[in-house]
């Protein structure tokens, strides 16, 4: 009895041991800003475009969207959100127009994944401000992947793009130019073009000192369909410059409200806006 | 996986070597312990070393501590340390951890388990990327700090009794956990207590403490 009782503390200190080594990796955070992750959650923009690719829309088709933003920290309203966009018929994919996260950690960035996993269809997404807070910046590239990219579907290019330009301290290269520049001059075969980013243009957001050039990019853009939005919390589809290019401007997930955006022609779209 | 756990295995074996080969000093059990060393400790002597891996406050972290209330109070002063790849830059924590450990049972001579431990921790964080400029952002743009943390924490300890020194300092080793979580997750979490689960705010620290 006594030697079992000495006995005990080495081997419940072993099997705890075991027990972490085992299910507890997660636990063993180094830092909020600690941004390991297991591999399936790690690099998803280029893991959702591969399930994109997979569903591939024929030349001609009309394009079917979900479009949304700013999941920061709303994780109540992302389980009916995800109920709810399930239940739309003949979407290819949903969009995310940033702040995927609130603090810029990875763990909120994959608490919203565990979320949005669950979708149907695959989904996209941009940088947002709070997820470039701290060392976001570096944990979403780890968790989604590049800052600036694009993709084609179906007849449409999709241009993702930084405009934080506050949180680089306004450093006149954000949104970057001559990347804007070279991907808009080049539709790659595609029939239309799409601009998605966080803080509009005509936010104090964002950078003053690129915001002619880039207006000015978008309005000489061959078949641009529109430019889209997060940041506001609001919905909103207008032409603030009166220059025939469109912004369109999601609520967030609080507001629980989202758009299914409908493409078709060289540059005709529909929007749709759902309550869930 | 085994990677994460390489970190921790390295401090406990770092910390244990030093005290293992003096365990086998020679020893004259006969001898009486020297007058002048019987003196009362400085307040600010430490009255343990620490050394921890996780629980956010680094890859592995190293300090030292006090004791007082008869052995139920601790104060421990951390400094920890995460690698780049890790975190996207090299960050330095300086933390302290304050428990109270209100039992203590004694299981055997040489062991003995302090299973609950209740108490709170503060963090800041050097070396953080994007962590406010002057004039980057307007007054309370954002409303909390991306460097300072602080947040509950909850664990236990299990204790080797060893024999003291002539001197009559303590020469006890234990090993800890604690869970915790921080002033952000919790946050999150009881603003989501549907969308978020307690499971998934809770972070985890191993240390081991030797007194000396």
């Amino acid at each position: 009895m006594f030697q079992a009782l000495r006995f005990r503390p080495k081997l419940s200190l072993l099997s705890l041991a075991t027990a972490f080594a085992l299910s507890g990796c997660d636990l063993l955070e180094f830092s909020p800003n600690d941004y390991r992750a297991p591999e399936d959650e790690r690099h998803l923009t280029e893991k959702n475009l591969a399930r994109l690719q997979q569903n591939p829309l024929p030349a001609g088709d009309t394009l079917r969207f979900v479009f949304t933003g700013d999941s920061q920290r709303y994780y109540d309203d992302a389980d009916d959100l995800v109920a709810s966009v399930n239940q739309q018929p003949g979407i290819s994919f949903m969009v995310v127009a940033g702040d995927i996260s609130d603090f810029g950690f990875a763990k909120e960035m994959r608490w919203v994944n565990e979320k949005l996993r669950k979708l149907k269809v695959p989904y996209v997404t941009v940088i947002g401000n709070h997820d470039s807070v701290g060392n976001g910046r570096e944990a979403y590239q780890e968790i989604f992947g590049p800052l600036n990219y694009s993709f084609i579907y179906g007849d449409t290019k999709f241009i993702l793009v930084d405009t934080n330009g506050r949180e680089y301290n306004f450093d006149g290269h954000i949104p970057s130019m001559p990347w804007v520049n070279q991907q808009l001059s080049n539709l790659q075969g595609a029939r239309r073009q799409v601009v998605i980013s966080h803080v509009p243009p005509q936010d104090e957001d964002f950078d003053p000192a690129v915001r002619a050039p880039y207006t000015q990019a978008l309005r000489e853009a061959k078949n641009l369909v529109f430019e889209m939005n997060g940041h506001r919390h609001s919905s909103s589809i207008g032409q603030p410059y009166g220059d025939g290019v469109w912004y369109v401007n999601s609520d967030a997930f609080s507001e629980r409200r989202y758009m299914v955006v409908t493409v078709w022609g060289d540059k005709q779209f529909r929007v749709k806006q759902i309550k869930f | 996986m085994k990677q994460r756990l390489l970190p921790f295995v390295a401090l406990a074996a770092a910390l244990l070597a030093p005290s293992l080969t003096r365990a086998s000093d020679p020893e004259t059990p006969t001898a009486p312990a020297a007058p002048a060393s019987d003196k009362p400790q400085p307040w600010y002597r430490p009255r343990h070393l620490v050394l921890q891996t996780a629980g956010g406050l680094g890859m592995v972290s190293a300090g030292a501590g006090y004791t007082y209330l008869n052995g139920k109070v601790d104060t421990d002063i951390l400094l920890g340390y995460v690698p780049k790849k890790l975190a996207g830059s090299t960050l330095t924590l300086a933390s302290a951890k304050l428990l109270y450990s209100p039992f203590t049972i004694r299981i055997s001579e040489k062991w003995q388990v302090k299973p609950v431990s209740v108490g709170a921790y503060f963090s800041y964080t050097h070396g953080t990327l994007n962590d406010e400029e002057r004039g980057q952002y307007t007054r309370d743009y954002y409303w909390w700090s991306s460097d300072t943390r602080y947040g509950p924490l909850a664990g236990g300890r299990v204790t080797y009794v060893r024999p003291p020194k002539t001197n009559g300092r303590p020469r006890n080793l234990s090993v800890y956990y604690d869970l915790s979580t921080n002033d952000l997750y919790l946050h999150s979490y009881l603003t989501n207590t549907k969308g978020l689960s307690i499971g998934q705010i809770l972070v985890l620290g191993l240390g081991v403490k030797a007194d000396f």
